[in-house]
């Protein structure tokens, strides 16, 4: 009886030695699995493609001038969000890398109720000008609906500029001066009287020159050194030729006589292309101070140096 | 039975919340590993620009060196390369970038550049392990500086019938030496082009020589002293000069020839590493 | 610490520009670079351009590929008067080949008027010379032109 005693007892306290200790291990994975749950929540589990982090990357890589990278971010971005600062910045970047179509799009976008209106119609107008269209943009500049409110004068004195480069008929000089701020005009009144009187040298006189005195129509066009040979050259054939007359050599006087028209005809075309060529070096130096001048000026937009603080 | 289940979908959703940063930096690997560099340059930076303590950083830009280098970008690899350099602490890493930038300068031609890196690491303590590795890549440098002689000479050193070292033994043989051509063209107009294969511009040359040499020689025997000159000077020497130097442009076509065959043969058949 | 500060700074500016248009993945090539042969064929359209391209490509065979290097413009001489008469005519186009023969033989030829061309030479095209000023592309000597 009192083994039965002991063993019941014994079956008892097992069990309840069993029961306790799968409580134990039950409650020890839960506190396992429940303190790491937690600890994973804790340390945040970060979405990298969320639209605010894409955002942040995409700003990230508009300061680092890496245009088209930062577009696919604002892109995502703004498929959640019509920020206006995004859509600017997104703008910028495809302007910067010439998507000037798209780029145009993107700033009408922001033309109305938007705090950039002003920045994006500028950033419109300056876009416009690079396409070097200036016809097109000179009609865009009649479209009031377009233009800055408060930075009318600006845009005005890009439409001027567009005269310099083009090849049109010039406004008149005083309107054209004027528009611009005391600091630029001497600058500006040197452009105008340049397009208006550019220091050009005529082909026909060159041509005359050359045909007076063979290479005087290079020397008139600054080719120095090769008047010189050609004066040299036409006047060595002739006296070849002379020479060769006066010794009875028929045939080899006439050969050094026509070589010595030949040398002189040349020369006369020579001068004449001469003075072209100069002409389109007068032309092409004028355009690119031109265009330098307008780079330093940042096409008298003000800079957005907010962008990347 | 419901308490285990419980506990097992805690378990799973805990083993799912592994570090972003890794699962970013796998995901920039797979794109590397595809072969879509650009994209890959791409999460390598958004990685770049979010691992605020660093983690990550001298592999970073290792890796996106090597995209750039895949894309032959090679300026840009280099650069990222050398930040990568300035970060890396283990010397086994310091080296395999090292490397890296070498073999960049080998793909951009710029081997004089290579060849002082070469030498550097030649010349540190710390590599005193790699020597072979380092000879391997000089050898490649001089195979793109076209300079096969020392390429044989290098890959010799690593192994005395090493497939490189053959290849460029039978170059150095082909190739022509440049100098004894135009030598040769200075004795006897027109020789050189023919030593280089190029008969009819050799037997013109020679000709058109005959010709006005002895049209010089005549004007000056039977006196005629301008005419001798004339000729002399604007036929003739013109003539001579522009045989020897039809003899160097043809010997360095040739050899160009020779090289690129083998260089094409190498790149597109070698089995093994390439800059 | 400031120089990987430059390093990075420098390397993200610089590697900007060339991801401004996405690129793939490419394998340069081995082969030692070459630069460009002569590349003038017969023209026979016309007879006149068969007559004048072929007397030139003789030309080229029996004495310019054998007299030497000697012309220090782009594109050569006799390759300037068959190009100069087809876009004009023959006696424009020989007027243009005795100028340019006289700016050959100037032996004191300003550096400063010529752009160089990628072999080397200065660049003097056919299409400045044809009298025509908008046709005219002046290129600044610092260019050089591919």
């Amino acid at each position: 009886m009192l083994n039965n005693k002991i063993k019941s007892a014994y079956i008892i306290s097992a069990k309840a030695l069993a029961r306790f200790s799968r409580m134990i291990f039950i409650a020890a994975i839960l506190i396992t699995n429940i303190s790491s749950s937690i600890i994973a929540q804790v340390t945040e589990e970060v979405n990298l493609f969320s639209p605010v982090n894409r955002l942040k990357f995409g700003n990230h890589l508009f300061c680092n001038k890496d245009y088209l990278r930062a577009i696919d971010e604002y892109r995502e971005y703004l498929k959640f969000s019509n920020n206006d600062t995004a859509r600017f910045k997104f703008a910028l970047s495809l302007a910067a890398i010439g998507r000037a179509t798209e780029a145009l799009d993107n700033y009408k976008g922001l033309f109305f109720s938007s705090i950039f209106s002003e920045q994006a119609r500028m950033e419109f107008y300056k876009v416009n000008f690079l396409m070097e269209d200036y016809q097109k943009f000179r009609s865009l500049c009649t479209m009031q609906s377009y233009l800055p409110e408060k930075h009318k004068s600006e845009i005005v004195r890009l439409n001027f500029f567009t005269y310099l480069i083009d090849d049109i008929y010039l406004p008149d000089s005083a309107e054209f001066i004027n528009s611009f701020d005391a600091e630029d005009k001497s600058e500006v009144a040197d452009f105008y009287l340049r397009k208006k009187y550019p220091p050009y040298k005529s082909t026909v006189k060159a041509a005359i020159l050359s045909a007076i005195i063979p290479g005087a129509g290079k020397i008139y066009t600054e080719d120095y050194a090769e008047g010189i040979t050609a004066f040299i050259a036409t006047g060595v054939l002739s006296f070849i030729a002379y020479n060769n007359f006066t010794n009875n050599h028929k045939l080899r006087g006439t050969l050094f006589a026509g070589l010595a028209v030949l040398s002189y005809a040349g020369n006369i075309y020579g001068s004449a292309a001469s003075a072209q060529i100069y002409n389109a070096g007068i032309r092409f130096n004028f355009e690119s101070e031109v265009k330098l001048y307008l780079n330093k000026k940042n096409y008298f937009i003000p800079v957005h140096n907010f962008l990347c603080n | 039975m419901k308490i285990i289940l419980i506990n097992i979908i805690i378990f799973t959703s805990a083993l799912f919340a592994q570090d972003y940063l890794q699962r970013q930096y796998n995901h920039a690997d797979n794109m590397f590993q595809n072969g879509l560099y650009y994209d890959a340059i791409t999460e390598y930076k958004r990685l770049q620009f979010f691992d605020f303590e660093k983690k990550y950083s001298d592999e970073i830009n290792y890796k996106i060196g090597l995209c750039y280098k895949h894309g032959a970008k090679f300026n840009e690899a280099i650069k990222y390369f050398a930040a990568a350099e300035s970060e890396a602490v283990k010397i086994d890493d310091i080296y395999e970038i090292k490397t890296q930038i070498i073999r960049t300068n080998i793909l951009r031609r710029t081997t004089d550049r290579a060849h002082q890196l070469l030498n550097n690491l030649e010349a540190d303590p710390a590599y005193r392990d790699k020597l072979n590795d380092i000879i391997f890549w000089r050898g490649w440098n001089y195979m793109f500086a076209d300079d096969w002689d020392k390429a044989a000479e290098a890959f010799a050193e690593i192994d005395p019938n090493h497939p490189l070292k053959i290849l460029a033994e039978e170059v150095n043989k082909k190739q022509y030496s440049v100098t004894f051509t135009k030598f040769i063209s200075y004795i006897l107009p027109g020789s050189g082009e023919i030593y280089t294969g190029n008969y009819l511009p050799g037997l013109l040359s020679l000709s058109w020589n005959i010709l006005w040499g002895y049209l010089t020689l005549d004007a000056f025997t039977h006196d005629r002293l301008f005419d001798g000159f004339a000729v002399g000077s604007l036929l003739w020497m013109r003539f001579y000069r522009g045989s020897a130097q039809n003899a160097e442009k043809f010997a360095i076509r040739e050899n160009i020839k020779i090289a690129n065959n083998t260089l094409r043969y190498i790149q597109n058949n070698y089995e093994g590493l390439k800059p | 610490m400031k120089y990987l500060f430059i390093i990075i700074i420098t390397a993200n500016i610089l590697c900007a520009q060339t991801d401004w248009v996405k690129w793939e993945a490419a394998e340069p090539s081995y082969e030692i670079p070459v630069s460009q042969e002569r590349n003038f064929r017969v023209d026979n359209s016309t007879i006149g351009s068969l007559i004048i391209t072929g007397a030139t490509k003789i030309y080229h065979i029996m004495v310019s590929d054998v007299d030497g290097d000697n012309c220090p413009f782009y594109p050569s001489c006799s390759e300037f008067f068959v190009e100069g008469v087809k876009s004009t005519n023959l006696f424009q186009g020989g007027l243009m080949f005795i100028d340019r023969f006289t700016r050959d033989i100037n032996f004191f030829k300003s550096r400063n008027k010529y752009p160089l061309h990628v072999s080397g030479k200065l660049y003097d095209p056919v299409v400045n010379y044809t009298l025509k000023f908008h046709n005219i592309t002046y290129i600044p000597h610092d260019h050089i032109v591919k």
